[in-house]
C-alpha cells in the first residue's frame, strides 16, 4: 500500500489570470521528476539505489487516502513527504546536508533561485549534492528554459530536461542517459513530493461521481432562453452537434494533415500541431501545456467550416465590430490532466463548449459564490488559486460536500455542449485527450452587463482578447446603436421594469403597509 | 494583487505629518516605517488596507537586526527622485554582506512579500552559484556531498553536457 502523510503547505501559491486573455501566466510550479518506476510502495520509503527497473504498469492505491497513480507514473527520485520524516527512525533530512548554508531557505525559494540559472549552470549544480540533484531535476525549471530557448520549436523527448539537452546540446547523446536517474535516500520535502504527486495522480472516482447539471435534448431556442439564458443557469445540451462534420472527420490524422505548417497557440508559445501532439503524448505534468488557439478559423478556414454554432447561440452581438471584435472562438486540444483552473470568462460574456473527442469534467459555481481555495483580487484582475486542478480536487473539493448549495458538476462527452452563463466560475479538466471548440458571445440577455463591464475604470486591464481595450466600450455601444437602433434603450427599459416588478409588493402587502391605516367601518 | 503603485509621492508638508506604521520584530524591537515605504511589502499593504495597522504589527518571522535593514531598504525604494543608476549602486552595497544575512533578507522579503528585495537577493545567490565548479560550490555553501563514487559518476555522466 502506498502510505504517506503529507503536511501540505498553504493552498495559494501562484496568481493566475484568465486563460482566455492574451497575457500569459508563468509556467507551472511543479512537474513529475523523472526517475525509475517503483513497483512496491515500501520502496518509496526505502528507495533503492541506481538500478533501472523495467517500467511497470502500476496502479497503487492507499486505503486511507485512496490515491491512484497514473499508469506511467515515474518515481520522484525517492523523494518523500515531510510527514514520513517524522515517522522515520533516522530523522535526518538529506535535503539539508546537501544544501549546506542554503538549508534555511524554503523549497520554493531554492527553486526560485534556481529559476534564475541557465541550463548549463543548472546542470553543473546538479552534480554538487543529492539535494541539488533533486532540485535541479525539477521539471518546471527545464520547461521554462526550453520555452525561453526554443519557443515552440522543441521536440519533446520524454522530459523537459531531456528536451532541453537534446535541443540545446545536440552533440550530447541524450539517449545514453536512461530515464531512470538517481534515487535519493532520506530526502523529505512536501513541495517536491506534492509536485510529483499532482503530476502523477489519477482523478479519484468520487471526484467524478456528482453529475447534477440539467441535461436537455432538442429544446427550442425560446425554451433555452427562458429556462437557462435569462435566469443565467448552466445546462448541458445534447444532440445539437449532430450536423457537425467535425464529429466524423476530426481525428489526429485529419487534423495533422489539414494543419501542416500551421502554428497554434500553446501557452506562451506557438507550435505545430504534430509537435504539440508528440509532447502531449509523453508529458506527465501537473499542469500540461494546453493548445488553446483563438485564431484557428483564420489559420485553417476548413476547420471553421467543419462545425456550426448551435441554434441557441446564433445571436452574436460582438460581430458588429467585425475584425475589431475580441477573440471569440477557440480550438482546445489537450491531454488527460490538462484544463483550466477556476476563472470567470472575460468581458462578462457567456460561453458554450462543445466536445468533439474525449471528455471533460466541469465544476461550476454561480457568480456570487467564490469557489473554496480561490482568491480573486479586489479588482477582479487576478485570481489566486491552487496551482493545479488536481491539487484543487485533493484539497478543496471535499469542502463542497458539506455545502448546502453544491456546485454544478458534470462530465461532458463527445457530442455534448455545455452552456456556461455569464459570470459563472468554472473549472475544467480533460479526463482523456480531448478536442473541443468553445465560443464566447454576447446576446440580448447579457448585452447590458457586458457594456457595464466594459465601462469599468479598470477596463484596460480586465478586458481581454482585443488590442484596443480602452475604447472597446464606446466602439461596441456605437456599433450596436448603428445596427440595432434603440436596442440598448429597450433592454434597459425591460430591465427597469423587471426590477420594479420584483420590488413591487403585492396588493395585500401594500394594504397592510399603507399609512392610511386599516380599513375601518365607520358608522 | 493590487495594481496601484505605492504612492511614493506621499510627500508631506510640515503641517501634515507622514503616516507612520509601527512594526515589532520577533525579539521585541519596534521600528517605525513610513506608510509609503511599508507599501513595498504586499503583506503590510494588505494589513494597512484592512486597517490593522493601528498597533505595532508583530512580525514573528523577522529579527530586529534584519527588520532594521528591511525598513532601510523599503524606505530607500520609496524615496522620490532617486535615479536608476544610483539606486542600483545602493542596492549593490545593500547586499554586500555575508551569506547568512543575504539568506535572512530572502526569507524576510518572502514573508513580507517585497518583490524588489526578493528579486535582488535571489539574484545575489544565483551569482554566487554561477561560474563555480562543483567543488567550489560545495566549499562556498559548506555542503557535504555524500554521493558514493558510482553515484557521482552517474550524475556527472547525466550532466556531462553542462561541462563542455
Amino acid at each position: 500500500m502506498l502510505r504517506f502523510r503529507t503536511l501540505l503547505a498553504g493552498p495559494s501559491r501562484k496568481r493566475k489570470k484568465n486563460p482566455k486573455t492574451r497575457r500569459r501566466t508563468r509556467a507551472a510550479r511543479s512537474d513529475a521528476v523523472p526517475g525509475k518506476q517503483c513497483d512496491d510502495a515500501d520502496v518509496l520509503r526505502q528507495p533503492h539505489q541506481l538500478e533501472t527497473f523495467p517500467p511497470e504498469e502500476e496502479e497503487e492505491e492507499d486505503g486511507e487516502l485512496g490515491f491512484r497513480l497514473k499508469r506511467s507514473a515515474r518515481s520522484a527520485h525517492g523523494v518523500q513527504p515531510l510527514g514520513n520524516l517524522f515517522l522515520s527512525p533516522n530523522a535526518a533530512n538529506s535535503r539539508n546536508a546537501g544544501l549546506g548554508t542554503l538549508q534555511s531557505l524554503t523549497d520554493e525559494l531554492v527553486l526560485e533561485i534556481l529559476g534564475l540559472l541557465s541550463g548549463t549552470h543548472l546542470g553543473i549544480l546538479a552534480t554538487v549534492s543529492k539535494s541539488f540533484y533533486v532540485f535541479c531535476n525539477h521539471e518546471p525549471l527545464w520547461r521554462n528554459l526550453v520555452l525561453e530557448a526554443l519557443g515552440g520549436d522543441f521536440l519533446f523527448n520524454g522530459s523537459w530536461k531531456s528536451t532541453y539537452v537534446a535541443g540545446c546540446h545536440p552533440s550530447f547523446d541524450v539517449g545514453s542517459v536512461g530515464e531512470s536517474g538517481l534515487a535519493v535516500r532520506d530526502f523529505y520535502s512536501d513541495y517536491v513530493f506534492q509536485s510529483w504527486l499532482c503530476a502523477n495522480l489519477e482523478m479519484k472516482p468520487e471526484w467524478l461521481e456528482r453529475d447534477n447539471i440539467v441535461r436537455k435534448r432538442g429544446i427550442s431556442v425560446e425554451e433555452f432562453v427562458r429556462s437557462f439564458e435569462e435566469p443565467n443557469k448552466p445546462v448541458l445540451l445534447e444532440g445539437c452537434m449532430d450536423g457537425w462534420s467535425a464529429l466524423e472527420k476530426w481525428n489526429r490524422e485529419y487534423l495533422v494533415k489539414t494543419c501542416t505548417g500551421v502554428r497554434f497557440s500553446v501557452g506562451p508559445v506557438e507550435m505545430r500541431l504534430e509537435d504539440y501532439l508528440r509532447y502531449s503524448d509523453q508529458t506527465r505534468e501537473e499542469r500540461p501545456l494546453y493548445l488553446f488557439d483563438p485564431k484557428f478559423g483564420e489559420k485553417v478556414p476548413v476547420l471553421g467550416s467543419d462545425y456550426e454554432v448551435p441554434i441557441y447561440f446564433r445571436e452574436d452581438l460582438f460581430s458588429v465590430l467585425g475584425n475589431e471584435r475580441p477573440d471569440y472562438r477557440w480550438i482546445i486540444i489537450g491531454p488527460s490532466g490538462s484544463g483550466s483552473s477556476f476563472h470567470i470568462d472575460p468581458n462578462s460574456t457567456s460561453a458554450w463548449n462543445a466536445v468533439i473527442t474525449g471528455s471533460k469534467k466541469w465544476v461550476l459555481f454561480p457568480p456570487d459564490v467564490v469557489p473554496p481555495g480561490v482568491h480573486p483580487s479586489p479588482d477582479g484582475a487576478e485570481v489566486a488559486c491552487p496551482v493545479s486542478i488536481i491539487e484543487w480536487f485533493m484539497n478543496f473539493y471535499g469542502a463542497t460536500k458539506s455545502w448546502e448549495k453544491k456546485p454544478v458538476e458534470c462530465i461532458c462527452k463527445a457530442g455534448e455542449v455545455i452552456f456556461v452563463p455569464s459570470g459563472w466560475w468554472h473549472m475544467v479538466i480533460n479526463l482523456e485527450e480531448s478536442i473541443a471548440i468553445t465560443q464566447n458571445y454576447v446576446s440580448s440577455r447579457n448585452l447590458l452587463s457586458v457594456l457595464d463591464f466594459l465601462k469599468k475604470p479598470n477596463a484596460s486591464t480586465l478586458v481581454s482578447g482585443t488590442r484596443d481595450r480602452v475604447n472597446l466600450h464606446n466602439k461596441f455601444k456605437n456599433a450596436i446603436e448603428a445596427k440595432f437602433p434603440g436596442k440598448i434603450d429597450q433592454l434597459m427599459l425591460e430591465a427597469e421594469e423587471k426590477a420594479a416588478l420584483q420590488k413591487k409588493p403585492s396588493f395585500w402587502d401594500s394594504v397592510t403597509d399603507s399609512k392610511a391605516g386599516a380599513f375601518k367601518f365607520s358608522f | 494583487m493590487s495594481s496601484s503603485p505605492p504612492p511614493s509621492s506621499a510627500a508631506a508638508s510640515p503641517s501634515c505629518p507622514k503616516k507612520m506604521i509601527a512594526l515589532r520584530s520577533s525579539d521585541g524591537e519596534t521600528f517605525e516605517i513610513e506608510e509609503a515605504a511599508a507599501l513595498q511589502s504586499k503583506t503590510l499593504e494588505n494589513m494597512i488596507d484592512e486597517d490593522c495597522a493601528g498597533t505595532p504589527i508583530p512580525l514573528p518571522n523577522v529579527t530586529g537586526k534584519i527588520l532594521a535593514k528591511v525598513v532601510e531598504f523599503c524606505s530607500k525604494h520609496a524615496e522620490p527622485g532617486v535615479d536608476d543608476e544610483s539606486l542600483r549602486a545602493w542596492d549593490a552595497e545593500f547586499v554586500n554582506v555575508e551569506q547568512a544575512t543575504v539568506f535572512d533578507y530572502i526569507l524576510a522579503a518572502n514573508f513580507l512579500e517585497i518583490p524588489t528585495l526578493l528579486n535582488l537577493t535571489c539574484n545575489v545567490v544565483a551569482d554566487m552559484i554561477r561560474g563555480k565548479t562543483p567543488d567550489e560550490i560545495r566549499k562556498f555553501f559548506n555542503i557535504k556531498s555524500i554521493f558514493s563514487p558510482e553515484e557521482e559518476e552517474e550524475v556527472r555522466r547525466e550532466n556531462h553536457w553542462a561541462f563542455e
